[in-house]
């Protein structure tokens, strides 16, 4: 799906990313994990094309990424960005229609409608599609843009790609693991997702393959039994952990601490 | 859908509105068409009727026509320029007068006018001809292109960054323009004044129809572009990833603004706040939403501007109101009305 050997990425003379291969597959969820200033975000950001500077080799589905064309790419894949803009002063139904702005020019379409109002059920923002974005909580702002991503990605092509970068801020519990199962059910469809996540339980529930970055590197890769051990977890975030397994998934349990 | 036709509904009544005013000016002055109506006049010219008095005809066709025409015209344009000016910016303060693009206009269009007879003769004649709206032009570009330099990075726009250059390059057009008109001579003086008042009083079919194909252009490559607009709201990036080409959108933005507001400037002069007044009416009915306020903006630029050259001819009569002190009176109370609800965020 997407590929992409030896990215790096400076800001003045600070390495924030050193040489980060990666690859992620069809139908692969990858939660992207570490500690603070570790180079998540802008591992995201340069995967997405957002950075123009110095030359990335970055290949989306067999092509290199700049070669695609900006608005056919949009129909491929989304981003859900981490500072979202507080100034909008329009409808929530008008900010979720957005996502739908690749597939139609002047006039919205049924299925553009459709996808609008599917995807502010599934986020649990319908109720709120005639407020004012403004007017919206932290957490609510979040839904609204998660619907807005995902109805962006309502469509037909194969093998779609989505960027979450710390998706669950501000979210209570019921709808991270709303937005989670949102998350996993679009890579059960042979697509995938690049997620930044802070919580390492989650992640480790969710995920397929966990990418743990420190100080701009890769630190391990793998599978979540392969990744967290607590001798990887501890040395990663500088602090004590114990892992143990979850008592209902199975999968494995950090505790801090 | 039902957007759509929301939007053609509001379209359809601001232009009936529109045809109301303009039949309303049509027939409001201070010639006296011995007794008969001004429609009636315009009825025969249209019949080609011969028994016409020329003063008649002249002041139907050549005065009030024209003159109503290019208000329609220059309003909608200068309307236009601001919300997508206000779109670029993401703020709804953005105006041509509070970034000084009208400034950079004049000021360069006060250049052409002065100094223009001494180096006239060397250009060749279409340039000579469009000398001041060439130069008026390129002022506007200038100045937009400086605002936008200094006052953003990484696509975010920082507001006091934007309002203040936009002080400055004022400032430096006020001086100059001031030095011109200490060494101007008298006629050129006389053009000079009408520039920094601002008048639709020289309109003439000519201007017209050269300011017609300008708002065709423009028009054909802004107005779709609200949905972009919409998304910008977003910010640059997110903008991108619903697949708008945001580098082409901007310089599409930088450059016909800066055509349409020189365009203005080098016919009417400095018309200020109109770019300001109808983007700020439209958004307390449509909030930001670009796909009504781009179009909208269209007709109730020219309603306004109409409206107000209307008054500005008719509310000293005989003598005439400079129309820039009119909408510049409307202008200022709602650019502090936008400043005190955005105390908190700037």
């Amino acid at each position: 799906m997407i590929k992409a050997h030896h990215i790096s990425y400076r800001h003045k003379e600070f390495h924030i990313l050193d040489g980060i291969d990666i690859s992620v597959g069809y139908g692969e969820f990858l939660a992207i994990v570490g500690p603070n200033g570790a180079g998540k975000s802008s591992l995201l950001s340069v995967l997405a094309n957002e950075v123009k500077q110095g030359k990335q080799n970055i290949v989306f589905k067999d092509k290199p990424i700049t070669n695609w064309e900006v608005r056919e790419l949009s129909q491929h894949k989304a981003k859900f960005s981490q500072h979202n803009s507080n100034d909008i002063t329009l409808d929530v139904k008008d900010v979720v229609m957005m996502g739908r702005y690749p597939y139609f020019d002047a006039q919205p379409r049924k299925e553009d409608l459709e996808a609008m109002n599917n995807m502010m059920y599934e986020t649990d923002v319908f109720h709120l599609k005639d407020r004012e974005y403004n007017t919206l909580s932290g957490g609510e702002k979040q839904r609204v843009h998660l619907s807005r991503v995902m109805a962006q990605l309502q469509n037909d092509i194969a093998h779609k790609l989505l960027f979450l970068d710390e998706p669950l801020n501000n979210l209570d519990v019921k709808h991270q693991y709303k937005a989670l199962e949102i998350i996993k059910k679009f890579t059960q469809k042979a697509n995938s997702a690049i997620v930044v996540l802070h919580d390492l339980n989650l992640a480790a529930q969710f995920a397929d393959k966990i990418l743990l970055m420190k100080s701009g590197k890769v630190a391990a890769h793998g599978t979540p039994q392969e990744v967290f051990t607590a001798d990887t977890i501890s040395k990663a975030y500088n602090f004590p952990c114990t892992i143990c397994d979850h008592p209902i998934t199975n999968n494995p349990m950090i505790i801090f601490g | 859908m039902r957007t759509q036709s929301k939007l053609y509904f509001y379209l359809t009544i601001s232009a009936v509105l529109l045809v109301i005013i303009a039949v309303w000016s049509l027939n409001t002055g201070v010639y006296d068409f011995g007794g008969r109506s001004a429609f009636e006049v315009l009825g025969k010219v249209i019949a080609g009727d011969t028994g016409l008095s020329l003063s008649d005809k002249y002041v139907i066709c050549d005065v009030r026509a024209s003159r109503i025409v290019m208000a329609i015209l220059i309003g909608s344009m200068l309307a236009v320029s601001g919300t997508s000016l206000q779109g670029l910016f993401k703020n709804p303060l953005a105006t041509g007068e509070a970034i000084g693009l009208t400034s950079g206009a004049t000021l360069l269009a006060a250049i052409a006018i002065v100094l223009g007879g001494h180096f006239k003769q060397y250009l060749p004649e279409m340039v000579q001809f469009s000398l001041v709206g060439i130069s008026a032009f390129l002022g506007a570009l200038l100045a937009m292109m400086l605002v936008y330099r200094i006052s953003t990075s990484g696509g975010k726009t920082n507001v006091v960054m934007m309002l203040l250059s936009g002080v400055a390059i004022t400032s430096i057009g006020f001086s100059i323009t001031g030095f011109l008109i200490y060494i101007s001579k008298d006629d050129q003086l006389r053009d000079l004044t009408f520039w920094n008042m601002g008048s639709l009083a020289a309109a003439t079919w000519t201007k017209n129809i050269i300011l017609t194909v300008v708002l065709v252009i423009s028009y054909i490559i802004l107005v779709p572009q609200g949905k972009a607009l919409n998304a910008m709201m977003l910010g640059e990036k997110d903008a991108e990833h619903l697949g708008i080409n945001v580098e082409r959108l901007k310089k599409q933005i930088v450059i016909i603004t800066s055509l349409m507001v020189g365009t203005c400037v080098a016919f009417s002069g400095t018309i200020g706040f109109v770019g300001l007044i109808v983007p700020y009416i439209l958004r307390l009915l449509f909030k930001s939403n670009y796909t009504f306020i781009l179009p909208l903006s269209t007709i109730c630029g020219s309603i306004l501007l109409l409206i107000a050259d209307t008054f500005s001819r008719s509310i000293v009569a005989p003598s005439e109101l400079p129309i820039g002190i009119l909408t510049s009176l409307i202008g200022g109370p709602i650019f502090i009305a936008i400043l005190l609800k955005f105390k908190k965020s700037l």
